[in-house]
């Protein structure tokens, strides 16, 4: 295969060159407005294929054929414009475009001007973010993207988020969009083993990006195929500059806390409430409280706040630097960055260096070559599972009885549940990354319309789990237990485009493509456990006595897929777009092994014609539709099949049936309509974008249930439809602009609506869990018994039957739908103001209408049940006849109010200010004494202030371990850090 | 415009796509660590793996390994021992207070028949073992993992056996006989047998199990110990006959131990039948499953979720080693409480049946039909409360009281409580021996999954 590619390529270099005789000549270009020199505008003859870039002064020089009349000029930010070439040095001077329409947004396989986009693609460049205490890149869509919605899930670090991009569209397959970097797909699922999935996009650099481009309907994303339902994330990292070398160097530092808390008894409030729930049931509440945790505290003088011990004060500090520069043939890209954080959970941590060289050659007329290197290592010293007892949050389950510390001066491990303060003498639980991104490509302009283009592209990940669980520990008694794995990563991708562009006259443009991209990619696993420490200062397996697990596996897929697209604009203002794909997959049932995925799209730039050419007041205005199919095709590698596994019996081997798979298993089906209209007022002052979209998914993957005296207990097949449909709308203004000081707002908003249309078998709410998928309602709504309040004749727990009556038998009490977990609407808004050397930027981020659940409710807030820590509102508890409360009366053990049901239940809605960055750019005459170009200090905050009337710790939240059906579940799970950090940046 | 143009980008564009011939092939993926179905079962020795199989589902948590041993305690608690721990499910079944979703009914439902499928694969593919012997052996182990998940999967589901009736006609549960190898095997929906159906094909399976097994089997199931699980069948539907002669086939194999916790402490000791193999990387689990998992409080094991009545612990007679080997106070969780030391360890192997039950079946039935058939009641007590054993003393002419108390004594918190009650037409706390609610309900996942299912009564 790549010996025939090879002779290709040299036939075509040596049939396809062309020589001519040349002349020299020069120029300098400016900047109409400010008349100062611009380097890196690119001038290139007409019609033919030779180029060269204006360098720092603006001047340029290069060899043109004889016969070459007409140079076209083109700088971003600046509109195009042709010069005719004459004797002597060409003076050009360019006029500064409107930015709203000259921006370049990045599309799967090209980049494309944003005024003939036909698709709907969200964008957040750099400056939205820089200088930003990021947990990981994707976060900085959240509140800024239309369409994208973001649950960060929990503060602790460098844990996997919850990204969705215009609904959910799928159940069991994945729902996070498809990343691709630079044009490498990478790998964007977690890959560890604990209870709880890392991000392992967190190890990339947030500095290092450019723009992260959101394609989200099908006519921007179907040509990525079978793996694009989800919608796609485009990354694109920073690259070299024409002109001189600038070296940046920044740092930040800061200190972080919980956004909120939540407030628990105290011990004289504990001692009443279980005094009066142990006389209800006729117990003696020391008496008991000395069976449950064997201990005497009740009558202690002990008053531990247990839940603050989960925290600790965070911190955050960054040190990076960029060299960057490059001259008309060759521009590079250094940056480096160190970021370490600790987290304001107890114990946690991330620590991350990054490395890049971002590289592009261009060797003569006909070829480019280029590359872009990047490692990364991240250290993550990971807090527990939520439902684990380990997990330092769940301290708050303690009662405030029980002494922090024993007499020696250690934890206190004589309490109600595991004291896991112990761990943090002895534990650790950490994640090491090392990660590395890299691309190489070579271009060919075979001639002046025709581009071939291949990439190769990696993405090597090494992850590493190391895990020590001391003597003392829940998890590593009695003899210290030791865990470590090792999973690597592959993902390699080659990609092959021709590209023709060409504009034939002032009426028609043409861009079209075809190519063919091949995957490999595999995951390798291997671990150990070990238990029987000598003691615990031997942490490593070296040192064991008993290894009690080893384990090694691997597992692959192959993608090979065709793709072409085309557009074509006509007088400017008619757009069409098309693009196809087809896609095999060694994950595809043999009988349903190719996907074919279409998309169209069409555009109207109503502004150009002439009947609104000549508005004042309306200076833009586009509308566009799109109609196409994705896929998904995170459906397991091997779903397909009918497969034995291996079991061990003690010391014997056997094997068993572990799965029967459908033939004709295929990528699930997501069929998607788009409208919209982009809008310019005022020489776009006033601009936007609305968008509706209805998206029709197929053939969702699910498990369908079949009897379990088969002795299977379901098989996965195309089962499932499910649609989502909403509105986005983006409106940004330039409020205020004067010479000193300006003012513009960015506002979106979003809503989506999904149902679920067609299922198999319900998927009914778990023992602990409300969430549900059934026909004709939305995912993961809440299912179960409704709360009725108290008897206030007996202080009896109440529910409600069907019929709308009451019942204090929670038995007799009927299932009812009791609540939506998916917001009715979600956005942001960001003020960004400036005033002379002065900059404040503030993002805010809202989630309207959504409803969590506290499954922890059955433990912490059930006045009074069992010997957990009580939240403070239980103390509202009912105590006579005629008392008018929500909260039953306490009866110990009893149950009273501990059905799992809409008690805990809450609107989860919030108001957030996301971020705020106050910045003070340094006059240049002051700086010119240092020899500093540039300088820049600032003050951030994230998560400055949360507004929501949720009483848990945070409104944003989802307890990853109850699954994905389970939405906006909060159990024991740590709320985010509110941040402010100090930083400085400087240039030279 | 020239030909050389077009001609180059149709050539290109011919190149890209024949790039990707060549990596068609590679669209045929296999997993590494399973193997197609349609090749993993080929010879005499993968249906023997396939058996093993069989015997490490059972030994999981939702079967031998916790479930089967530990739910029939919970079931009849009152006065016995009481549920601590936070997992719902079994948090229900200790107050008899199950939902159609329990955890632990729908688990051990799903596992009982994933056993009684690998059963049927090895019984299905026994054509492939030309070894006679081999295939003999093999024959009867699946039929006995066959019986034993039907017999224990019956006893959990369903309304209790009633000697008194000739024809249990109550529901059961779904008989299943064919191996499910494809997606049709896998779509079948079978509705429930009777109670009296399935203690048939229990009964007729263990027979068949006896006659091919051999005399011994490693730790594996042999000939004997089939004959003693037909005599726990058997006398749990009142069949003290035939009870009687299986206990008689089954005893000469097995003795006693001279300490009562050896056979908990060490592996495979002359007093176990059959008991679940289990190891430091292979056992039913060591910290959300498995019986010491549960039921131990010492340092660094377990939950001490089971805490032991303590009337129920200090009604053994005094200086019976029974009552303080077997119990202790807990110095690990919830320490300071009563827990039951037979299980202490997460990789010790689970004895499903010990010799000491045999010589109280044969006691129990020779008692009740006045028989002294294989050995005198009173030589059969006096084996199980030998003083070197147990420190208590001898009982002359013991009644079927005396037998039913050293049974409690004996066989407590090894999964006998609640089928005790049943047979016996005892009631615990409030529940009478066939209250529905101590019978498990069907598993809403299953009730969901085949429309041909009843559900028992109360769900």
């Amino acid at each position: 295969m790549r010996r025939l590619l090879l002779t290709l390529l040299g036939l075509f270099f040596f049939a396809g060159a062309s020589w001519a005789q040349l002349r020299e000549v020069t120029g300098k270009i400016t900047d109409s407005r400010t008349g100062a020199p611009l380097s890196g505008a690119s001038i290139k003859v007409k019609g033919q294929n030779f180029s060269t870039v204006s360098v720092a002064d603006g001047s340029f020089k290069f060899n043109v054929p004889t016969t070459a009349k007409v140079l076209e000029i083109t700088s971003v930010g600046f509109k195009e414009l042709e010069a005719s070439i004459g004797e002597g040095s060409i003076a050009v001077s360019m006029i500064e475009a409107d930015k709203t329409l000259s921006e370049v947004v990045v599309v799967g396989y090209g980049t494309k001007i944003k005024r003939d986009v036909t698709s709907s693609i969200a964008r957040v460049t750099s400056k939205d973010f820089q200088n930003q205490p990021l947990n990981s890149f994707e976060s900085a869509l959240q509140g800024r993207a239309a369409g994208v919605y973001i649950n960060q899930g929990s503060g602790k670090l460098g844990q996997g988020l919850t990204l969705r991009v215009r609904g959910i569209s799928s159940i069991s397959a994945n729902q996070q969009p498809f990343v691709v970097i630079d044009g490498v797909p990478v790998q964007g699922n977690s890959l560890g083993t604990g209870g709880e999935p890392d991000n392992p996009l967190a190890t990339l650099n947030p500095d290092d990006i450019e723009s992260i481009e959101v394609l989200k309907d099908a006519a921007a994303a179907a040509i990525y195929g079978s793996r694009a339902s989800n919608g796609v994330l485009l990354v694109t990292t920073k690259s070299g500059k024409v002109g001189k070398t600038k070296v940046s160097v920044g740092y930040f530092g800061g200190w972080s806390d919980p956004t909120r808390k939540q407030e628990f008894l105290n011990a004289d409030q504990y001692r009443e409430l279980f005094t009066a729930a142990a006389d209800n049931m006729g117990y003696l509440a020391s008496e008991e409280f000395e069976f449950e945790t064997g201990t005497l505290d009740w009558n202690s003088t002990n008053n531990t706040n247990w839940a603050d011990q989960a925290f600790q004060r965070g911190s955050i500090n960054q040190l990076n630097f960029g060299i960057n520069g490059g001259d008309a043939r060759t521009k590079f890209l250094i940056s480096g960055s160190l970021n370490d954080q600790k987290g304001i959970i107890l114990g946690n941590r991330l620590v991350r260096a990054t490395g890049r060289l971002n590289l592009d050659h261009t060797i003569n007329q006909k070829f480019k070559v280029g590359m872009n290197l990047n490692l990364n290592r991240t250290k993550n010293f990971r807090v527990s599972a939520d439902n684990e007892f380990s997990n330092p949050i769940q301290l708050n389950a303690l009662p405030p009885l029980h002494p922090k510390l024993n007499a020696s001066g250690n934890p206190n491990s004589a309490t109600l549940y595991y004291n896991n303060l112990i761990d943090q003498i002895s534990s650790f639980n950490n994640g090491t990354t090392y990660r590395s991104i890299a691309s190489a490509y070579g271009e060919w302009n075979i001639n002046p319309y025709l581009f071939f283009r291949s990439q190769v592209g990696i993405d090597f990940t090494v992850y590493q789990e190391d895990r020590y669980n001391g003597k003392e520990t829940l998890d590593g008694a009695p003899t210290g237990r030791a865990f470590s794995n090792n999973v690597t990563s592959i993902i390699a991708t080659n990609t092959n485009t021709l590209n023709y562009r060409r504009k034939y006259n002032d009426n028609h443009e043409v861009d079209a493509l075809v190519g063919m991209e091949y995957q490999y990619g595999e995951v390798k696993e291997s671990s150990v456990g070990a238990i029987g420490f000598p003691n615990d200062r031997f942490q490593k397996i070296a040192s064991a006595a008993i290894i009690e697990s080893g384990f090694s596996s691997q597992t692959a897929y192959t993608f090979l897929s065709y793709f072409s697209k085309a557009n074509y604009k006509f007088k400017d203002r008619y757009l069409l777009g098309a693009s196809f794909r087809v896609d095999g997959s060694s994950r595809f049932g043999t009988n349903n092994r190719y996907g074919v995925f279409p998309a169209a799209s069409v555009g109207w730039i109503m502004s150009e014609e002439n009947f609104l050419k000549n508005s004042r007041a309306l200076s833009f205005l586009k509308l566009r539709t799109s109609y196409g199919k994705t896929g998904n095709a995170e459906i397991g590698n091997f779903s397909s099949l009918n497969l034995y596994s291996a079991t061990a019996y003690a010391n014997l081997a056997g094997i068993f049936l572990s799965q029967i798979g459908d033939p004709a298993l295929s990528w699930e089906n997501t069929n998607q309509f788009d409208i919209g209209i982009d809008f310019g007022f005022l020489n776009n002052r006033i601009s936007g974008e609305i968008d509706f979209f209805y998206k029709k998914t197929n053939d969702l993957l699910l498990n369908v249930n079949t009897p379990a005296t088969s002795g299977i207990t379901s098989i996965t097949k195309n089962v499932g439809d499910m649609e989502n449909r909403g509105i986005e709308f983006v409106l940004n203004t330039t409020n205020i602009q004067t010479k000193d000081f300006t003012w513009t707002t960015s506002f979106n908003i979003s809503t989506y609506r999904n149902k679920v249309t067609r299922l198999v078998v319900p998927v009914n709410p778990g023992q602990r869990t409300l969430g549900r998928l059934a026909v004709g309602q939305p995912f993961g709504q809440f299912y179960g018994r409704k709360y009725a309040g108290v008897d206030p004749a007996n202080g009896d727990a109440l529910y409600f039957k069907a019929d709308g009556t009451t019942t204090n038998d929670y038995g007799q009490a009927d299932d009812m739908i009791l609540g939506n977990p998916n917001p009715d609407f979600y956005g942001g808004i960001n003020n960004r103001f400036s005033y002379k050397g002065f900059d404040l930027d503030i993002q805010c981020q809202f989630v309207s209408g959504n409803d969590l659940y506290n499954i922890a409710g059955f433990f912490q807030s059930v006045n009074g049940d069992y010997f957990d820590n009580q939240t403070v509102d239980q103390m509202a508890y009912w105590r006579n006849p005629g008392d008018v409360t929500t909260i039953p009366q306490p009866r110990l053990y009893e149950g009273n109010g501990a059905g799992k049901s809409s008690r805990w239940v809450q609107d989860g809605s919030y108001f957030r200010v996301k971020a705020v960055n106050l910045g003070y750019n340094i006059p240049k005459t002051t700086l010119r004494r240092f020899k500093v170009e540039s300088a820049r200090v600032f003050a951030a905050a994230t998560n400055l202030f949360t507004f929501t009337n949720y009483n848990g710790y945070d409104p944003e939240v989802n307890a990853t371990y109850v699954g994905n059906v389970n939405l906006g579940h909060d159990f024991y799970t740590p709320p985010q850090a509110r941040t402010i950090t100090l930083g400085i940046n400087l240039g030279f | 415009m020239n030909f050389t143009k077009y001609f180059h980008s149709a050539l290109l564009a011919a190149a890209l796509l024949s790039l990707g011939t060549g990596c068609s092939k590679k669209l045929d993926q296999q997993p590494f660590q399973s193997i197609n179905a349609g090749t993993a079962i080929q010879s005499a020795a993968d249906v023997e793996t396939a058996m093993i199989g069989a015997y490490s589902i059972m030994g999981g948590g939702a079967l031998y390994g916790t479930n089967f041993n530990m739910i029939p305690e919970l079931l009849a608690s009152d006065g016995y021992c009481s549920w601590r721990g936070t997992f719902q499910g079994f948090r229900q079944i200790g107050s008899r207070n199950m939902t159609r979703d329990n955890s632990e009914a729908s688990r051990t439902w799903i596992a009982g028949y994933r056993a009684i499928n690998a059963a049927n694969i090895v019984l299905k593919n026994l054509p492939l073992v030309t070894d006679t012997d081999l295939r003999d052996q093999l024959e009867g182990e699946a039929r006995w993992v066959r019986a034993m998940m039907h017999f224990e999967l019956v006893r959990l589901y369903a309304l209790p056996y009633d000697a008194a009736v000739t024809n249990n006609t109550q529901l059961g549960v779904p008989i299943m006989t064919q191996a499910t190898l494809t997606e049709t095997d896998a779509f079948q929906y079978p509705a429930r047998s009777t109670v009296q159906q399935v203690y048939d094909a229990v009964i007729a399976d263990l027979t068949t199990a006896i006659a091919k097994l051999p005399s011994s089997n490693g730790t594996r199931i042999s000939s004997p110990a089939a004959s003693a699980f037909l005599a726990r069948v058997l006398l749990q539907k009142g069949d003290y006959v035939g009870a009687l002669d299986a206990a008689n086939a089954a005893i000469p194999a097995f003795r006693l131990n001279a300490a009562v916790l050896a056979v908990f402490t060490n592996k495979n000791t002359a007093e176990s039948v059959f008991e679940i193999q289990q190891n430091d990387q292979n056992n039913a689990g060591v910290s959300n499953d498995g019986l010491a998992t549960f039921y131990a409080s010492l340092p660094g094991v377990g939950r001490a979720d089971v805490r032991m009545n303590a009337g129920f612990v200090g009604s053994y007679p005094a200086g019976d080693l029974r009552g303080s080997e077997w119990y202790y106070v807990g110095t690990g969780a919830r320490p300071g409480n009563l827990y039951c030391r037979k299980w202490n360890s997460f990789s010790q192997n689970i004895p499903v049946m010990r010799i000491a039950e045999l010589f109280l079946i044969r006691a129990e039935c020779n008692i009740r039909q006045g028989t002294t058939v294989g050995a005198t009641p009173e030589a059969d007590l006096a084996r199980v409360r030998n003083s070197l054993r147990t420190n208590s003393a001898s009982i002359i002419n013991p009644t079927l009281a005396d037998v039913l108390a050293e049974r409690r004594f004996e066989l407590a918190f090894e999964g006998y409580r609640v089928h005790e009650i049943r047979r016996l037409k005892q009631s615990t706390g409030s529940f009478a021996w066939n209250s529905p609610r101590l019978v498990f309900p069907i598993p809403q996942r299953e009730m969901d999954a085949n429309t041909s299912l009843v559900q028992n009564p109360g769900y």
